[in-house]
Parts: C-alpha cells; sequence; structure tokens
C-alpha cells in the first residue's frame, strides 16, 4: 500500500517517494506482464519521471494486458466509452489496485467537495451498471462518489432508446434532503438537467438545496451545441444555496482513480501519488513551458502496467508555485485532445 | 456533339469506336492543361498527388486504354471492322471517402470514353474531384474538353443514406463503386436498371515482394516511396514487404536501409497525431513479438518478424518478414491485390505460374503499385465502359 495516499492529496508533494515507488511499480510490471517486457525489453534506473517508461493510451483498445503475479486477482474489465466503429480500452480491475484507487478517487473528490455523505443523483441509467464481467467508465465515474454517498438513485431511463430524465426520483429525494451530490458527463448535465424542461414544482423544491455537481467526459458535445463552461455553471446552479458548486474533471480509464479536477483558478492540480509529463509528440522530449502530449502516472496500478501512460490528450504544465486557489504542488492546463487528420488510403480502416 | 468514328487495329481486324468528340482533341486539351499544372498547385493536393496526376495525363497514358482495349490507332480506310465500340451511356461513380486521387483519376478516364459522368463524393471524405475541376474549366478555353465537363459531369457530396444514391443508381448504365466491400453490397442493391453492369472495387491489400540480390539503397527508398504516399491505408501500398527466400539478417538489413534512408523520403513531419499512433503501434508490435523500430521523429513503424506473425495497425506501419516462395503463397491474403515486385527475373515462367494459381491482381515493379489504369482488380473495366457490337460485313 503505498504511504503517499496517508497524506492530503495536494499536500505538498514528496517527489522522491513517488519516483521510488513508480520504479518498483515498473520492475513489478516487468516481472509479471510479458507483454510490458517485450515492449520495455531494457532496464534503466529512472532519475526522475520524465525517465520512466510509459505505455501508449491506445494500446489498451488493442490488446487486454494483464500483469499475473502473487496476491493479484483479476476481477472486472473496465470499458471506456468508444464512439461508432472504434474499440473501447480494456482495463483489466483487481482487488488490489481497486483498493487503492477507490481511496485515491474519494480523498481528491472529498477535496473537491467536502466529505459530508449525502444522496448521490447519477445521471446514468442503472441498467449500464449490469454488465456482466465488465464496468463502463461512466459508471465507475459515478461510483468514484459512492463512498460520499448516503444513497444512490439514478436518473436517467433509456429504456424507450432515447434519455428521460426521471424527475419523479428527484421529487423523493428533495423532499428528504438539503444537501445533494448528483454526477453527469457533462453533456448529460446540460441536455439531462439543465436543458431537460425541469417541471415547475420540482424546481420550487430544488430552490435553495445545496448541490454539488459533479461532471466529467469533455466538452466536445457541449461545444458543438455552443456552450460553454460560464454558461452550463449559471444554468446548474441557479437558485441553489450560493454554497453549491460544479466540479469539472479530467480522467481516464486508464488512469482508473485519479481525477484531475479543474480548480477555481481554471488549474487541473496533481495529487501527491501521480504525476504529470508533458512530452514532444515527435521526439518524446519533456517540454516545460511549452504544449505537448500529456504522460499521467500514479503508483495504484498492479494488475496491469497502466500505471504510466502517454495520453493523446495535450496539456501544458503550469509554473511550479502556489496556485491562485491556495494548493500547492504540480499543475496543468489541459488543452485539447490531438487533432486527427483523414487518412488518405482505401483499405478497411 | 456530334458522334465520331476512331478506328484502331489488333491481330483479329479493325475497330471503330464511336466517340462524340475527336479523341485527338480531347487528349490535345488534356496536354494543354497538363502543362498549366506545371506551373501550379492547388492546395488541396499534395505534391505527391500533383506529380501523379501529371504523369497520368501525359498523352501516351491517355492514348493507352484505347492501345489495350482496341489496338493502335488505325489511319487506313481499308479493311473490314469487326467490331464496333459506343458508349453506354451514364456512368454512376461512387467514390470512397478517403482515396481522393481516385476521384480525379477516374474522371479523366471516363472522360476519354465519351460517356455522361455523375460522381459522388463521401459526405465525410477530402474531394478532389471538384478542386481538380475548378482548376481544369477556366484554363480550358472552348475546346471538346471542356464541353465534356461542362455538359457531361456533375460531381455531388452527399451520405450514404442520401436518396440521391438511388437516383444514380436507377439511371445509370454502369455502376462504379469504390469503397468497403459493404459499399459495394450496398450500392448493388439499390434499384438498377436490367442491362446495368456493376464495377465493384472493395477491400484488398497489398505487397512488395523482394529478392535480397535486389535490395539496394535505390529499391529501399523505392519501397520507402510508394508505401509513404499512403501508408498501409492504400488497398494498392504494401503492407508488408516480404524478403523472399530471404534470412532474417536480410530482412534486417532492408530494414536498416529503410530506417536510415527515411528520412530523405519523408522530410516533412508527420502530423502530431500520427507521430503520437506511431508510438501506439510501436508498442503494440513489440507486444506481439515484432522487433520494431520508430523512424526519425516518429515518421514510421518498422517492424520486422517472422510470416504468418499476427501483423498491427497503426497510420504508418510497414512489417518486413522473410520468407521462402512457397511461405509467401500460403500466407497471401485472400484480398490481395497487388504485388509491387523488385526481383532478378520478374519475366521468369514461374512467376506467371504463380498468377495463375493466385488470387493476386496485379503484379507490377515496385514503383508502379500506385498506377490506376483501365484494368483494376482483375477487371477490364474501363473497356466495360462501351457496349460492343459484332459487325460482319
Amino acid at each position: 500500500m503505498s504511504r503517499l495516499l496517508d497524506d492530503r492529496p495536494f499536500a505538498p508533494r514528496d517527489d522522491v517517494a513517488f519516483l521510488r515507488e513508480m520504479t518498483e511499480l515498473t520492475q513489478w510490471h516487468r516481472a509479471h506482464c510479458p507483454e510490458y517486457v517485450r515492449i520495455w525489453p531494457v532496464e534503466s534506473e529512472p532519475k526522475s519521471t520524465a525517465d520512466l517508461p510509459f505505455l501508449h493510451v491506445g494500446l489498451f483498445k488493442r490488446l487486454l494486458l494483464q500483469t499475473r503475479a502473487e496476491g493479484i486477482v483479476h476481477q472486472r474489465t473496465l470499458l471506456s466509452s468508444s464512439t461508432t466503429g472504434n474499440q473501447p480500452s480494456r482495463i483489466s480491475l483487481d482487488e488490489r489496485s481497486s483498493a487503492l484507487q477507490a481511496r485515491s478517487s474519494l480523498a481528491i473528490l472529498t477535496e473537491m467537495v467536502g466529505p459530508e455523505r449525502r444522496p448521490l443523483l447519477v445521471l446514468d441509467d442503472a441498467r449500464n451498471l449490469r454488465q456482466r464481467g465488465e464496468v463502463s467508465a461512466r459508471i465507475a465515474a459515478a461510483m468514484a462518489l459512492r463512498p460520499l454517498a448516503c444513497e444512490t438513485h439514478f436518473l436517467l431511463d433509456e429504456s424507450a432508446g432515447r434519455a428521460r430524465t426521471r424527475w419523479e426520483s428527484l421529487a423523493d429525494v428533495l423532499t428528504r434532503f438539503d444537501d445533494l451530490l448528483v454526477y453527469g458527463l457533462t453533456f448529460l448535465l446540460w441536455t439531462a438537467w439543465a436543458k431537460a424542461g425541469m417541471p415547475d414544482e420540482i424546481r420550487k423544491q430544488l430552490a435553495g438545496k445545496r448541490v454539488h455537481f459533479v461532471h466529467s467526459g469533455g466538452w466536445k458535445k457541449l461545444e458543438s451545441l455552443q456552450v460553454q463552461q460560464a454558461e452550463l455553471e449559471r444554468e446548474l446552479l441557479a437558485g441553489l444555496d450560493p454554497r453549491s458548486g460544479v466540479v469539472d474533471f479530467y480522467g481516464l480509464v486508464e488512469q482508473i482513480g485519479v481525477v484531475f479536477p479543474l480548480c477555481s483558478a481554471g488549474a487541473r492540480h496533481v495529487p501527491r501519488w501521480a504525476d504529470v509529463v508533458v512530452r514532444d509528440p515527435w521526439t518524446l522530449a519533456p517540454l516545460h513551458n511549452e504544449p505537448g502530449l500529456l504522460q499521467l502516472m500514479n503508483v495504484l496500478a498492479f494488475g496491469a502496467p497502466y500505471h504510466s501512460i502517454l495520453t493523446e490528450d495535450q496539456g501544458q504544465l503550469l509554473p511550479h508555485e502556489t496556485c491562485p486557489c491556495g494548493r500547492p504542488g504540480k499543475r496543468f492546463q489541459l488543452l485539447s485532445r490531438l487533432p486527427q487528420s483523414e487518412t488518405r488510403g482505401c483499405a478497411n480502416v | 456533339m456530334s458522334d465520331r468514328l476512331h478506328f484502331f487495329r489488333c491481330e483479329t481486324g479493325r475497330c471503330a469506336v464511336s466517340l462524340p468528340f475527336s479523341l485527338d482533341g480531347v487528349i490535345d486539351d488534356w496536354d494543354r492543361l497538363r502543362r498549366a499544372m506545371i506551373r501550379e498547385l492547388p492546395p488541396a493536393f499534395s505534391r505527391d498527388e500533383w506529380a501523379y496526376l501529371l504523369s497520368f495525363l501525359a498523352p501516351e497514358q491517355l492514348r493507352l486504354p484505347f492501345q489495350q482495349a482496341f489496338g493502335v490507332a488505325d489511319a487506313t480506310t481499308t479493311g473490314a471492322v469487326r467490331l464496333l465500340a459506343r458508349p453506354r451511356g451514364l456512368v454512376s461513380v461512387w467514390l470512397p471517402g478517403n482515396v481522393n486521387l481516385l476521384g480525379p483519376l477516374t474522371l479523366i478516364l471516363v472522360s476519354l470514353t465519351g460517356n455522361p459522368l455523375r460522381m459522388k463524393v463521401g459526405a465525410r471524405g477530402q474531394d478532389l474531384v471538384r478542386p481538380f475541376l475548378d482548376f481544369a474549366r477556366p484554363r480550358l478555353g472552348d475546346g471538346p474538353l471542356a464541353r465534356y465537363l461542362a455538359e457531361q459531369v456533375h460531381v455531388e457530396q452527399f451520405g450514404r443514406d442520401d436518396a440521391r444514391n438511388r437516383d444514380m443508381s436507377e439511371q445509370a448504365h454502369v455502376r462504379i463503386v469504390f469503397g468497403t466491400d459493404e459499399a459495394v453490397k450496398a450500392v448493388d442493391a439499390l434499384p438498377h436498371r436490367g442491362d446495368s453492369s456493376l464495377v465493384g472495387f472493395g477491400n484488398h491489400q497489398s505487397q512488395a515482394w523482394i529478392e535480397p540480390a535486389c535490395v539496394t539503397d535505390d529499391v529501399a527508398m523505392l519501397l520507402a516511396r510508394v508505401f509513404a504516399i499512403y501508408g498501409p491505408a492504400g488497398c494498392t501500398s504494401p503492407r508488408i514487404a516480404v524478403l523472399i527466400g530471404g534470412t532474417t539478417d536480410d530482412a534486417r538489413d532492408l530494414r536498416d536501409r529503410l530506417l536510415s534512408l527515411w528520412p530523405k523520403v519523408m522530410p516533412r513531419d508527420v502530423i502530431g497525431h500520427v507521430a503520437s499512433q506511431n508510438i501506439m503501434a510501436r508498442q503494440w508490435a513489440a507486444a506481439l513479438g515484432w522487433d520494431a523500430v520508430l523512424t526519425r521523429r516518429h515518421a514510421a513503424v518498422l517492424a520486422l518478424g517472422k510470416t504468418g506473425q499476427e501483423i498491427v495497425g497503426g497510420p504508418m506501419t510497414l512489417h518486413i518478414e522473410p520468407a521462402s516462395f512457397d511461405e509467401a503463397v500460403q500466407h497471401l491474403p485472400a484480398n490481395i491485390q497487388t504485388i509491387g515486385h523488385a526481383l532478378v527475373n520478374a519475366g521468369d515462367r514461374s512467376w506467371m505460374e504463380l498468377l495463375a494459381r493466385t488470387a493476386i491482381k496485379r503484379f507490377v515493379p515496385l514503383g508502379q503499385m500506385h498506377f490506376f489504369g483501365p484494368v483494376w482488380d482483375g477487371m477490364g473495366f474501363w473497356r466495360q465502359l462501351f457496349e460492343e457490337v459484332e459487325v460482319r460485313p
């Protein structure tokens, strides 16, 4: 169990301990995952996190990687959401890592929404939970909030082929509680909550309640609707208790357990058991003051080598000083997904 | 336009081909355009694409389809005509979303037949037909080609579910479909005339076959150039370079030559997404047991392995394997299209025997793998754009 998790996520970093744990984790995967050692056959002594090997995020769409060793019990497979024609990423979950990951995400989210237990309302259909042996990324993200919940309700009904918000469930919760936690994909918070035609009666019940909205999944769909972050937040928070808030977090299934919430100063903060390196896509050289590909790392993954991932997301490190939001440590700005170009060719690609 | 008879002679006699214009006039017009093309590069085209179009439009290239189909031009007036060919009628062409150059190439080939032409560009694909027409029309003056392009050629862009697909199919005398096997089937399922013919160009893949004795820096450069145009995505691009009769050391020698020559072939950086996908493909290949390396600045992946080993995807992954002749034949994919060769004696009878018993559709020198022509995917499709009338005087 990593000792880095013993402190609060955004407490001062111990980079020496982090590098040591990451190096040990890398050796662990080299010893027990045959694909990993074929990819990184040469062992080296890293002097910094930028020297640590990584796997490309796209590899998890092609291969189900597993590190098989004593004490590792693989359970279910976590699937990323995927667009039509694209393969989802597959992450093999195991007991040991899942315990660490749950502890990590709880610690990070508690920092953002507080430790109080309150009803969790998930903008998803409960039926999405019931896939044998597999769990979808959006359900996994919602379930990361479950330790903060005294009860959980799924607010979407997709049985008619089209998502309908179950306002009656919300009404029931509102009669009993003044403090709520709502999780949904970013575009669902807009389409299935803010602009879903909430009945006036429920709107009145909601007025003055303290609600923390937590969302993830990016802005692409809302940008296509020309909805900006400020507009989403204004719509969500209208009429609520002023202590309400909206938390936008960035996370990947390939980095389950670590989320990067957007702080009030517009930065993504890196918990002390994780790290971020920005790399040049053409040379892999680490970039300190320029945008590049984000490499994300954490010490939580034992069942498969997803502890160090080169993503296709572009970001830039922010100056290494205390953020205006008050948090110390490493922080970065998430910029965009690496733009794709059309493939020219005629094969079945 | 009035029809004109053009005469050709082959071993079985004379052929008359009726065209709605003077063939010499149309070829001269294309040549005039070609001279204008040398001076300008429209932004929609890459340099490679434009250079290929330039070579495709050479007058001798444009006469080649007639020569292959009907024989050499015959200016004499003697001799009985055995066959008359006339344009079939409307040709509808469904272009693929991702092989942009096929649009202009098909347009050029069909223009020689005088058939009216309706082309559909994929809703999401980059269209090179209309940029090419936009370039050509103002530069052609008032010749037969300009009139043909203005009156007989219609290009539209719409999706696979658009009602115009049905319309295109119903009216066509010839339906040409480029795309996946599923796309070909979908077009064939649309209502069509009973006498309409379908020319379907579906999924194919290609390989380069190289004998170790032929491996030089020039051959390696040629292989890299042919591959780099489309990566493995092109149906005429080599996904695998097979060292026929070679050893792993021979394959490694080719791989190392490619590695050092690659920056000359692709001096400019690939876009960031391709560089990133190549990092992924290198790792994927390594995980599956390939000895895979990235070329400089992540422009491509060169994966050295064994015949029959599972190949990986990625936008620029070239697999290199040594194989005996029999192994290479045994592992040919069912949808093999082109073998681009660098062989000691490509004219040897044994290669013809190979072609006779396999599904290979083209067997051409390495540098000609992408050369599109009137015979394609095992079909003399260009000749099918004519209706043929048997003549017995």
